[in-house]
């Protein structure tokens, strides 16, 4: 962090690296468009760079380096002001291979009926869903990549999870 | 909390993560300037003999050094568009050139960036023109140049002083590129900011005016 900080390019590429997936599945869950998002966290990358001396040492990056990035893909999705769906779909499994707990949670044509619905939430219900538990991030990720309290983070997540019990029982 | 439990479990096929160029320059700080000076100034003093010759003398204009030198180095003529960067938004260009000026054509031309400098390569009278701008004053570009390139101190856009190179080829250092043969080339400087414009068909008076009719708005 020192020599990123003190202006080192190289130092900086290998701090962020780690945190490109997470970031662009973040910008994507905003955008709900892969261009927008890549843009996004591109010009994120660029941004925290070189606002990185201001970055205080010691406290996490990821959150800091979520927040950059969800407010470029913010950015975008208000000047596209277009509305897409998510386009999510539920990874396949193996037919070959055993089930694993999880996959026995749901099948996949539920699966498909949940991220359907998630889809159809309001975008505050959608985005702190999909940040909680399709990105398993932090309720301090999530506050700082939605840019809310994290007592908003916590009352939004239970709204949101009322109504999609409402979404998806309608679709089940 | 079984919704919760099965919202966890999901496993999502997520669209592919790209991998992000990020061509960051090194942060400049102001310092590395003075020191060069301080450090040109004792080397011109203490310099031996045989070597005084090599660089005759050198001078800056914003963030571009152009050194007089008796004999160039070898270079290669290349495309005015190679190595300048990673396409950019023009948002996010500004991040680095707040004081971007743009020709006023429609569409406008595809942004590039390299470091801290943002170019672009368009047409002009039927030519390719290419425009470099580059914040602040540390030096950053180099250009080397003969004694059969012609250098002209000129007044550019009503706001200050630029120099209009013209003649031979010169040299042209572009950062982390190999050198090149560069054209006629107009440099000057306004508002902090160092702009570049360079054309191999380019006039002097082509020049000025393209440089008077740049603009702040795509």
């Amino acid at each position: 962090m020192l020599r990123a900080q003190r202006g080192d390019p190289r130092a900086y590429e290998e701090l962020v690296r780690p945190h490109e997936e997470i970031a662009f599945r973040v910008a994507y869950v905003i955008t709900r468009n892969a261009a927008d998002a890549e843009d996004a966290v591109q010009d994120a990358l660029v941004k925290a760079w070189r606002a990185l001396g201001r970055f205080r040492a010691g406290e996490p990056l990821r959150p800091w380096l979520l927040r950059i990035a969800a407010n470029e893909a913010r950015n975008r999705r208000r000047s596209a002001g277009r509305r897409e769906r998510l386009a999510l779909r539920a990874a396949l499994t193996s037919g070959e291979a055993a089930p694993s707990p999880e996959d026995t949670v749901l099948d996949a044509a539920q699966r498909a009926e949940l991220l359907a619905a998630l889809d159809e939430l309001s975008d505050d219900a959608r985005e702190v869903l999909a940040c909680r538990y399709l990105l398993d991030l932090s309720e301090e990720e999530t506050a700082a990549a939605l840019d809310i309290a994290r007592g908003t983070v916590k009352s939004r997540s239970a709204r949101a999870l009322d109504r999609l019990k409402e979404a998806y029982g309608t679709r089940a | 909390m079984e919704l919760e439990r099965e919202l966890g479990a999901l496993a999502v096929e997520w669209p592919a993560t790209p991998h992000f160029r990020l061509e960051l320059a090194r942060r400049r700080r102001r310092w590395p300037l003075v020191a060069a000076i301080a450090l040109a100034a004792i080397a011109a003093v203490f310099a031996v003999p045989q070597s005084r010759g090599a660089i005759l003398r050198f001078f800056d204009i914003g963030a571009d050094r152009i050194q007089l030198v008796d004999t160039l180095p070898p270079a290669q003529e290349r495309a005015l568009d190679a190595g300048l960067g990673v396409h950019t938004s023009v948002a996010l260009a500004r991040v680095f050139v707040p004081q971007l000026l743009f020709p006023p054509l429609d569409p406008r031309p595809s942004l590039r960036r390299s470091g801290d400098v943002v170019s672009f390569v368009f047409s002009y009278n039927g030519k390719p023109v290419l425009l470099s701008e580059l914040r602040g004053q540390d030096y950053f570009l180099k250009k080397l140049v003969g004694n059969e390139t012609n250098i002209t101190r000129l007044r550019v856009r009503n706001e200050g002083y630029g120099l209009w190179l013209t003649g031979k080829p010169h040299i042209f250092f572009f950062p982390h590129e190999p050198a090149r043969l560069a054209g006629n080339t107009l440099v000057w400087q306004e508002s902090g900011t160092t702009y570049r414009l360079e054309g191999p068909g380019l006039s002097k008076r082509g020049a000025l005016d393209l440089a008077k009719s740049l603009v702040n708005t795509p």
